[in-house]
C-alpha cells in the first residue's frame, strides 16, 4: 500500500489544458473518489496516475516516488477500465491470470489463487468462458478480479459501473466497498455519478474545468461546499441557489431575496456586513424547505403556487414558484398538495449557504 | 438486441402483380439491359472459365494440343513434368515464397504496429510514401538491385532473392497490417500495461491474438506474389537448380523449340495445388473470426 501524491499537476493537449494545478493526496489505504462533470480532467488525472500520460507539469508520487518518467508497468498499479479492457481471445481464467503469467508466477500458485478469487466475486463457474459469452457484471467482476489478483500497491479505477443497470450499479457499489474493506489498498476512483461518490468515498475530490474544487469527506461536502459549483453538484435534488442581495441595517447584515429580508448573524453576519449592496447567492438545500403550518417559528417564511408535484413514495420533490425563483423542496410523503395551491414554506438561515455572486465562492 | 424485422411487404404487393411492381424495371421489358448484362457476365466467365478446363483436359491428355479436346486420362503428363524438374522447382518455390513471407510479415508486423501506436516524426508523408511504394513497379529496381547484388556478391542464392521479394511485399502488407492494428481498441494494451506487460509482450500477447486475421491475409498475399514470381528470381539467381515454378514453366515452354501442351498443363496444375490448399486452409480462419467481442464494452 502506498500514499498518492500528485503535487502542482498540469496537463496539456495541443494548448488545451485539460488539468490545471491540481494537488492532491490520497492517504495510505484510502479510497478517493474523484468525481466532476464531463470534461472535467477526472479521467486524466487518474490516466496520469497511471502512467498513460506524462505531466506537463508537477509531478505524480506513489510511495514516495516520482512516477513521471516510469512506464505502467512499473508503478505496481492496477486499474480497472470503464470498458473492462478484458482481452477477448482469452478464457476468464485467462484473463484473471494475465498478470501472474506475465509475472511468472509458478503454476499452482495461479491456478489457487485464482479459483479464490473466483469464487469471492462469484465468478466460478464462468472461469472457461470467453469475455463474449459475459454479461456486463460478470465482465466487471472479472476486471475486478484481474486488478486483485495483480495485489498492486494502489487500485486505479475508471467509471466501473457506468456500464452497468442501475439495480447492478447498486449491487457492484456495495461489493467494491466490501472489497475495500477486506483489501484496504489505496483506491482511486474516477465517477461522475455523485451517488456513487457519496455511499463510497472516504474523500471525495471534486474536479470542474480542470481545477480541484473541494477535497472533504462526502459529510463535509454537502454540508460545508466551498463553492456554488460544489454546493450545487452534490446533492439530489440540486440545491437551490438563489439570487439575493446584501443590506446593512441597524440590527446587522440581512439578505433580500424571495421577497423577504434575512437577517444575518454570527460569521457570516460579519463578513456580510462589510459587502452592504452587493449581489451574493443563497443556497438552499431542498430538506431544508420545510411546509410551514401555522406561525413561522421565527424563521424567514415565503409564500409561493406549487408548479410541480413528484411522488417518490418515500418523499415527495415539490417545485414552489416564489416570486420569479422556483424552489424545489423535500417534502414528506402524502403531503396532500395540488399543482397551483398556494403554500406557505419556512427555512432556518442557519442553514444557509451564501456564496459570493461574481466568484461562487462561500462566504462565512 | 436483434434488430427489429423487416415488416412483409403489403399483401396487394405479394401477389403476381406486386411482384412485377417490386421487380426490377430492366427485367420488365424484353431486350432489356438485364439480359444483356447476363450475355456479358456469361462470355466474360466463359472467357475465365475456358482456359481452366483447357489447363485440365490437357493435363490428364497424353495427346494434348493447343485445342480444347474430349477428355481422356493418363497421368503420363505429370510423370513428364516431374522428370522437367517440376519437384525441384515447386520446391525453390516453397522456399522463395515461404522465406519472403515470413520476413515480410514480421518487418510489416512490428513496421505496422509502430506506425500505428506510436509517434513517428512525418507519419503522415511517411505513410503516403508507403502506399506509392505498393503501386511501384519491380521492374523499376531491378537493375540497381542487379548491380548492387554483383557488388556485394549475393547474385545466385536464393535467400538473398527472397529478401528481395520480401521487400517488395512489405510496403503493402505495412498498410494492410496498420490499418488491422488501428481497429484493436487501446484498452487492452493500456490493460496489459497496467498489469506489468512490457512493449514486446502487449505486442506478442495482446495485439498479434488479435490481428490474426490480418496477418494471414497480408501472409496469404505476399506468398502469393512471391510463388508467382518470375522476373526477381530469374534476373537474380541464374542457376537452373535454383528455378522456381515461374521460370521452370517458362523454360518448360521453350524446351527443344517446341511446346509440350500435355507436360505444360500437368505442370501447371502442380504449380496451382499449394496455392489452392492454401487458401482452402486459410478460408477457415478468416470466416468471421475478426472480432473483439465481449473485450470492450460496445
Amino acid at each position: 500500500m502506498a500514499t498518492i501524491n500528485v503535487e502542482g499537476v498540469t496537463k496539456s493537449f495541443n494548448g488545451k489544458t485539460a488539468v490545471r494545478d491540481v494537488d492532491l493526496e490520497v492517504a495510505d489505504g484510502q479510497f478517493m473518489i474523484i468525481v466532476g462533470p464531463s470534461g472535467c480532467g477526472k479521467t486524466t488525472t487518474l490516466r496520469m496516475l497511471a502512467g498513460f500520460e506524462k505531466p506537463t507539469r508537477g509531478n505524480v508520487r506513489i510511495g514516495g516516488k516520482v512516477m513521471n518518467d516510469v512506464p505502467p508497468k512499473d508503478r505496481d498499479i492496477a486499474m480497472v477500465f470503464q470498458n473492462y479492457a478484458l482481452l477477448p481471445h482469452l478464457t476468464v481464467a485467462k484473463n484473471l491470470s494475465f498478470g501472474m503469467r506475465i509475472r511468472r508466477e509458478p503454476r499452482k500458485t495461479i491456478e489457487r489463487e485464482v479459483a479464490a478469487i473466483a469464487e469471492m466475486l462469484g465468478i466460478g463457474p464462468l472461469l472457461d468462458r470467453k469475455p463474449a459469452q459475459l454479461s456486463g457484471g460478470e465482465r466487471q467482476r472479472v476486471a475486478l478480479g484481474r486488478a486483485l489478483l495483480r495485489k498492486p500497491q494502489a487500485f486505479l479505477l475508471d467509471e466501473p459501473l457506468s456500464n452497468l443497470d442501475a439495480a447492478l450499479r447498486a449491487q457492484m457499489r456495495f461489493e467494491l466497498k466490501r472489497i475495500h474493506e477486506k483489501f484496504p489498498v489505496t483506491t482511486v476512483y474516477v465517477t461522475h455519478d455523485q451517488v456513487e461518490a457519496m455511499t463510497m468515498a472516504d474523500q471525495i475530490a471534486l474536479m470542474d474545468q480542470g481545477r480541484l474544487q473541494q477535497v472533504a469527506p462526502p459529510e463535509r461536502l454537502y454540508s460545508e461546499p466551498s463553492n456554488a459549483f460544489v454546493a450545487g453538484f452534490i446533492g439530489s435534488p440540486r440545491i437551490n441557489l438563489i439570487p439575493a442581495t446584501v443590506l446593512r441595517g441597524e440590527g446587522g447584515a440581512m439578505l433580500s431575496c424571495l421577497s423577504c429580508r434575512i437577517p444575518v448573524n454570527g460569521d457570516l453576519g460579519s463578513v456580510l456586513e462589510r459587502m452592504d449592496g452587493d449581489a451574493v447567492t443563497v443556497g438552499l438545500r431542498p430538506e431544508e424547505i420545510q411546509p410551514c403550518p401555522a406561525g413561522a417559528n421565527g424563521r424567514p417564511a415565503v409564500q409561493g403556487v406549487v408548479e410541480l408535484i413528484e411522488p417518490l413514495g418515500s418523499e415527495t420533490h415539490v417545485s414552489v414558484r416564489v416570486g420569479t425563483e422556483i424552489l424545489t423542496c423535500r417534502f414528506p410523503p402524502r403531503s396532500g398538495l395540488e399543482a397551483g395551491a398556494t403554500i406557505t414554506v419556512q427555512f432556518d438561515p442557519q442553514q444557509m449557504k451564501v456564496f459570493d455572486a461574481a466568484s461562487g465562492m462561500r462566504l462565512g | 438486441m436483434t434488430p427489429a424485422s423487416v415488416p412483409d411487404p403489403p399483401e396487394a404487393a405479394r401477389g403476381r402483380a406486386g411482384r412485377r411492381l417490386l421487380a426490377p424495371r430492366a427485367s420488365r421489358e424484353p431486350g432489356s439491359p438485364r439480359l444483356a448484362v447476363t450475355v456479358i457476365m456469361a462470355i466474360l466467365g466463359l472467357a475465365f472459365l475456358l482456359p481452366l478446363v483447357w489447363l485440365i483436359l490437357a493435363a490428364f491428355n497424353p495427346h494434348a494440343t493447343s485445342n480444347l479436346a474430349a477428355p481422356a486420362f493418363s497421368l503420363a503428363n505429370f510423370h513428364a513434368a516431374f522428370q522437367a524438374g517440376a519437384g525441384r522447382a515447386i520446391a525453390n518455390s516453397l522456399y522463395l515464397a515461404g522465406v519472403s513471407t515470413i520476413i515480410a510479415t514480421v518487418v510489416s508486423t512490428l513496421a505496422g504496429y509502430v506506425l500505428s501506436r506510436h509517434y513517428v516524426p512525418a507519419k503522415g508523408p511517411l505513410l503516403v510514401g508507403i502506399i506509392f511504394l505498393t503501386g511501384l513497379p519491380v521492374t523499376l529496381l531491378l537493375i540497381p538491385i542487379y548491380q548492387m547484388f554483383v557488388k556485394i556478391n549475393w547474385l545466385n542464392s536464393p535467400f538473398y532473392t527472397s529478401l528481395v521479394l520480401a521487400a517488395t511485399g512489405v510496403p503493402f502488407a505495412i498498410w494492410l497490417l496498420k490499418n488491422f492494428i488501428d481497429q484493436v481498441p487501446r484498452d487492452f494494451e493500456e490493460a496489459a500495461a497496467a498489469e506489468g506487460s512490457g512493449q514486446f509482450q502487449i505486442l506478442l500477447r495482446v495485439v498479434i491474438p488479435l490481428i490474426t486475421p490480418g496477418i494471414l491475409v497480408s501472409a496469404i498475399l505476399t506468398f502469393i506474389n512471391s510463388w508467382g514470381a518470375f522476373l526477381v528470381p530469374l534476373v537474380l539467381d541464374s542457376n537452373p537448380n535454383d528455378a522456381p515454378g515461374a521460370v521452370g514453366i517458362y523454360e518448360f515452354i521453350t524446351a527443344n523449340g517446341q511446346v509440350q501442351f500435355g507436360p505444360l498443363a500437368a505442370y501447371g496444375i502442380l504449380f496451382s495445388v499449394p496455392v489452392i490448399i492454401m487458401y482452402v486452409i486459410s478460408s477457415r480462419w478468416l470466416n468471421g473470426s475478426f472480432s473483439f467481442a465481449g473485450g470492450v464494452k460496445g
